[in-house]
């Protein structure tokens, strides 16, 4: 060092392209913002080389966008204030704007303005993110680049009913005909829209590489008339995503044929997911189907054969496929790219039974595995599949009901090299201690983690006492008793109630040294504090934790504490960032039968102890009241988050009065602050209950002129 | 009692489907009614000759009687409004020396009937504006084919032989936490106390006061709690349908009972079998159709 700048040789002895490049790799958001702040010359160079840009607040003049980022390639406007209402939108329903007291006057003139501002502004866009509520908006943005190459719209309100079909993607069909890539997972339009609009525009869906069409706001998903319509427009598809029909006992269901029909269309496709449209829903489907599916063995033998190129798939279906095992082995041997693969309701996936490779461990390039209720999936399997899929880094399993504790720990002291990335949801015989007891082979190497938060079985409430209980080997036997003795041990000290980790000593915490990524799932009711005692009393590295309640809080029991238990987290000490989704716990919002505990109540339940914790982001759903549609943030969860003080993003998922938002102006570091109510349907302006655009216009004013925070 | 407001109605007011009305007369409470409409989020939506007003209760705003209005829309001319203690309205617009009674909220009824230009119609009112409904149609007998009230007290203390329901050992405990809500809300901080920290009898009645402003709530709160209509209720000549639940914590049944016998017009008492303070809310499909006979006939 001292050498260098004794011959004074700077950085900025590069030559300027190749300071050029080396900004332009730089991606991190505020990375970029502290290298402008460096000096000029540094400024310039982040400016020029700045390729995303996710605009945020309000648009509400022209002269207000920012000038000095030319090079943007990729443009998120959907993200801009109040979400879900564009600034220069012309929505039909509403009234006539008001008077001009706030930013929404005169918007029909502003729109051609604004768009050609935009345009001026930011030349070079070829991938752009906008929501459209109304098909005005995209024939507005659509037609300034008409090179567009990519798009994702947003839509959660809903549909407007008058439209003809195919009206919302018609004027971007029509504007960009070299669009190769249409995101439409967050676009909520009926599945009449999608075909007759690409067949209405057949030189855009001819270019068309990707499309994804899987929204979880739809409930139907598309027959196989359908299928067949988009296949025949679009026969460049190298990404398919799709909802598909697969009742048998519906007309038009998706089978074998159609499956067929769409491999001889796209023959190209490396990326495939057809699913059930119930598997997209938020909240966790039923793992029991009751028929079996049009979809048979032969069937997907003979898809494979005409998909060479296949390299992710997926068929999450709600109805049985049985004996999967041949076409598994056929996957392996027609498509050799084959990296990623997910099963739902598939059988004989893997039979075990002897020691060669069968079903799906002959595919051994996978390196993502998810496999969900699979009921006769076996712990034999586990480690058939950990013999043969050597590359494995990625593993979900859910909802298969045979796998035990002895099975998952073998797999993962196979696959200890590779495997980084496990989630166990819904097998009933893998409870949180004893997910994370599986994984202890590869407790220092694993980076994300999902586990449900049962903390103990009813029916397995004894520890193993005798070996012969165990698995086979030997080996397994003896690892399982000293992990008796332990779960003893740990066992008299969760009862004794007391907090564990200071009294024991460090060497015996356990420790996941590369975690990152944690998920939790929690019935409702459920509390968080046994996390510890379950397996995760140390985790160094963990930056993000997602939580996610879901349950019916009117019938449950009651929470055995008076408080969830978000402090406990305060022991992982790199923690910045949470996604607390109460979304799928129902209750009662305004009015309660006697004795029940009202939705208030349940959010201060929740979210007690969220002080603790230095959070630089939280993402929060608050629980819904099915009966009136509503999610909104009560009071207590207001003040608790409020209290949170280290809190620089904030994102509520749903509604909230207009001065509960103003509490959150006492925290000092708060920068960017969203009400996004992503959720299908969304609430109209009209009818939503609390937060309306002009309290949103409010509080952002608020927000925006309070003093400097830093950088 | 408070001034009677003399509202010249001269403008050109369109009372079609989703239109706001921009009616620009001066109102002798010093505001335009035509920001008056704005303000509080006036809405007439539905066709029909019969003009239906739907008046919401403390602590929810127009949004509450979403799952009723459909029923409604295609036979009757609805109008909702939000009172101006709901979190819907700009806060600012609250003026605490000119709300201090139920009397000023029954000007802003009355401003907007007129502004509307709308001469009879039914009303629909849940808990305080029950109260409301009742004091305008003393006021304004010939603006007021029917009361329909829901969720309706008097009075909520209890006095002598009169059972409201309430002692005032329990309202004084549901202000002590609404006032330790104020003092925190004052210091900035949002305080983390909820209806359900009060006692049971109350609360029904205010799990939705604390989702109103501290200030305004507990300013509220004692405006209602002090209102006494036992004496005025006779002066009523309007016909008038008493909807009462089955259970409700906040209103008992005998009040329903001294209503009937009270009020001067004729009045008729109509039971649900369900629970709750919120029947718009919590059981609507059962108070449609109670609505529905309401509406049928104006006797």
């Amino acid at each position: 060092m001292a050498t260098a700048a004794a011959s004074g040789i700077h950085l900025h002895d590069l030559p300027e392209p190749i300071l050029t490049h080396i900004f332009s790799l730089v991606c991190d958001v505020r990375s970029r913002n502290a290298m402008s702040l460096a000096c000029r010359r540094w400024r310039t160079l982040e400016r020029a080389t700045r390729t995303s840009l996710v605009l945020r607040g309000h648009v509400r003049s022209p002269f207000l966008l920012p000038t000095c980022f030319p090079a943007v390639a990729h443009l998120d406007l959907s993200l801009l204030s109040p979400w879900g209402h564009h600034p220069f939108l012309h929505h039909h329903q509403q009234p006539p704007p008001p008077p001009p007291l706030y930013y929404h006057h005169n918007l029909a003139e502003q729109t051609a303005l604004v768009a050609a501002r935009l345009a001026q502004t930011f030349p070079r866009v070829s991938s752009l993110a906008v929501y459209a509520r109304d098909p005005s908006v995209v024939a507005a943005l659509a037609p300034l680049w008409p090179r567009l190459g990519a798009v994702r719209l947003v839509r959660w309100h809903q549909r407007p009913p008058a439209l003809p079909l195919g009206s919302d993607l018609a004027p971007l069909l029509a504007a960009c005909p070299a669009l190769a890539t249409l995101d439409l997972s967050q676009f909520y339009c009926w599945t009449e829209d999608v075909p007759h609009a690409l067949q209405d525009h057949p030189v855009a869906a001819a270019s068309l590489t990707r499309l994804d069409l899987l929204c979880p706001a739809s409930t139907e998903g598309f027959c196989s008339s359908k299928l067949a319509d988009i296949v025949a427009a679009c026969p460049n598809l190298i990404h398919l995503l799709v909802p598909c029909v697969f009742n048998p006992r519906c007309i038009e269901f998706v089978g074998d044929d159609a499956l067929l029909m769409l491999a001889a269309g796209c023959p190209r496709l490396s990326l495939l997911h057809l699913v059930d449209p119930s598997t997209l829903s938020p909240a966790r489907s039923d793992s029991e189907a009751k028929e079996d599916a049009a979809v048979t063995g032969p069937g997907l033998e003979e898809l494979f054969a005409k998909l060479p190129q296949l390299e992710d798939l997926a068929l999450d279906l709600c109805h049985n496929v049985r004996d999967a095992g041949p076409s598994l082995e056929m996957l392996s041997y027609k498509c050799p790219k084959i990296k990623s693969l997910k099963l739902g309701h598939f059988h004989g996936v893997c039979k075990g039974a002897w020691l060669h490779l069968d079903g799906v461990s002959v595919c051994g390039r996978l390196e993502s595995l998810c496999i969900k209720n699979s009921a006769d999936l076996i712990d034999s399997s586990l480690v058939t599949i950990a013999r043969g899929c050597r590359r494995l880094s990625r593993l979900e399993i859910h909802g298969c009901h045979k796998v035990t504790e002895a099975g998952m720990k073998k797999l993962s002291s196979i696959l200890r090299s590779t495997l980084v990335d496990v989630a166990i949801s819904g097998c009933q015989l893998l409870d949180a201690a004893r997910s994370l007891r599986a994984l202890e082979p590869i407790r220092d190497r694993i980076e994300r983690l999902h586990i449900d938060c049962i903390w103990v079985l009813p029916e397995l409430d004894q520890p193993p006492q005798t070996p012969e209980k165990t698995a086979d080997d030997s080996d397994v036997d003896q690892v399982d008793e000293e992990m008796s003795e332990e779960s003893r041990n740990k066992k008299s000290r969760y009862r004794d109630g007391n907090d564990g980790s200071n009294e024991s000593s460090s060497f015996w915490l356990r420790t996941w040294a590369s975690l990152r990524c944690l998920s939790l799932w929690v019935p409702a009711g459920e509390v968080l504090t046994p996390l510890g005692d379950a397996g995760l009393e140390s985790c160094p590295q963990l930056e993000a934790i997602s939580i996610k309640v879901e349950g019916d809080c009117r019938t449950c029991p009651r929470p055995r504490q008076r408080v969830f238990g978000l402090s406990f987290l305060a022991r992982y000490p790199g923690l910045v960032k949470m996604k607390l989704d109460c979304g799928e716990a129902i209750g009662y919002a305004l009015t309660a039968p006697t004795g029940h505990m009202d939705l208030s109540l349940w959010e201060r339940f929740y979210l007690h102890g969220i002080s603790d914790l230095r959070l630089y982001e939280l993402d929060y759903w608050p629980p819904q009241d099915k009966e009136v549609n509503q999610r909104s943030l009560s009071l207590p969860a207001t003040g608790l988050i409020q209290e949170c003080l280290s809190l620089r993003k904030l994102f509520i998922h749903g509604t909230t009065h207009e001065h509960f938002m103003r509490f959150f102006l006492m925290m000092p570091v708060l920068r960017d602050v969203q009400l996004r109510e992503d959720y299908y349907p969304a609430p109209e302006n009209d009818m939503s209950t609390e937060m309306r655009v002009d309290s949103c216009s409010r509080f952002e004013e608020a927000l925006n002129t309070r003093l400097l925070i830093p950088d | 009692m408070g001034s009677n407001s003399i509202v010249n109605a001269a403008a050109a007011a369109t009372a079609t489907a989703t239109a706001t009305a921009t009616a620009t007369a001066a109102a002798g409470s010093g505001r335009s009614s035509g920001k008056l409409l704005e303000l509080l989020n006036v809405r007439v939506v539905g066709s029909g000759e019969r003009v239906v007003v739907l008046s919401h209760g403390f602590g929810t705003d127009q949004s509450a009687w979403n799952r009723v209005l459909p029923y409604f829309q295609r036979d009757y001319r609805v109008v909702l409004y939000d009172l101006v203690c709901a979190g819907s309205v700009n806060p600012d617009h609250f003026d605490f020396r000119r709300y201090t009674t139920l009397d000023a909220y029954v000007d802003d009824l009355l401003d907007i009937l007129d502004a509307l230009l709308i001469d009879r119609c039914f009303f629909v009112g849940h808990s305080v504006s029950a109260m409301i409904g009742i004091i305008a149609a003393i006021r304004r007998p010939e603006l007021f084919l029917k009361l329909i009230l829901v969720g309706a007290s008097p009075r909520f203390l209890n006095d002598g032989d009169y059972h409201g329901g309430f002692e005032r050992e329990e309202f004084e405990k549901l202000f002590a936490a609404m006032e330790a809500n104020y003092e925190a809300w004052v210091q900035g901080f949002a305080p983390l106390a909820v209806g359900a920290d009060v006692p049971a009898a109350v609360r029904e009645f205010s799990r939705t006061l604390f989702n109103m402003r501290p200030d305004i709530s507990l300013f509220v709160s004692r405006t209602v709690v002090n209102s006494d209509l036992r004496g005025v209720l006779g002066f009523v000549r309007t016909p008038c349908v008493v909807v009462q639940t089955a259970k409700d914590v906040s209103v008992p049944a005998s009040v329903a009972a001294y209503l009937k016998a009270h009020l001067g017009g004729r009045t008729t008492v109509e039971f649900l079998p369900i629970e709750g303070h919120l029947p718009h809310l919590s059981s609507p499909a059962v108070l449609v159709q109670v609505l529905r006979r309401a509406l049928a006939s104006h006797r």
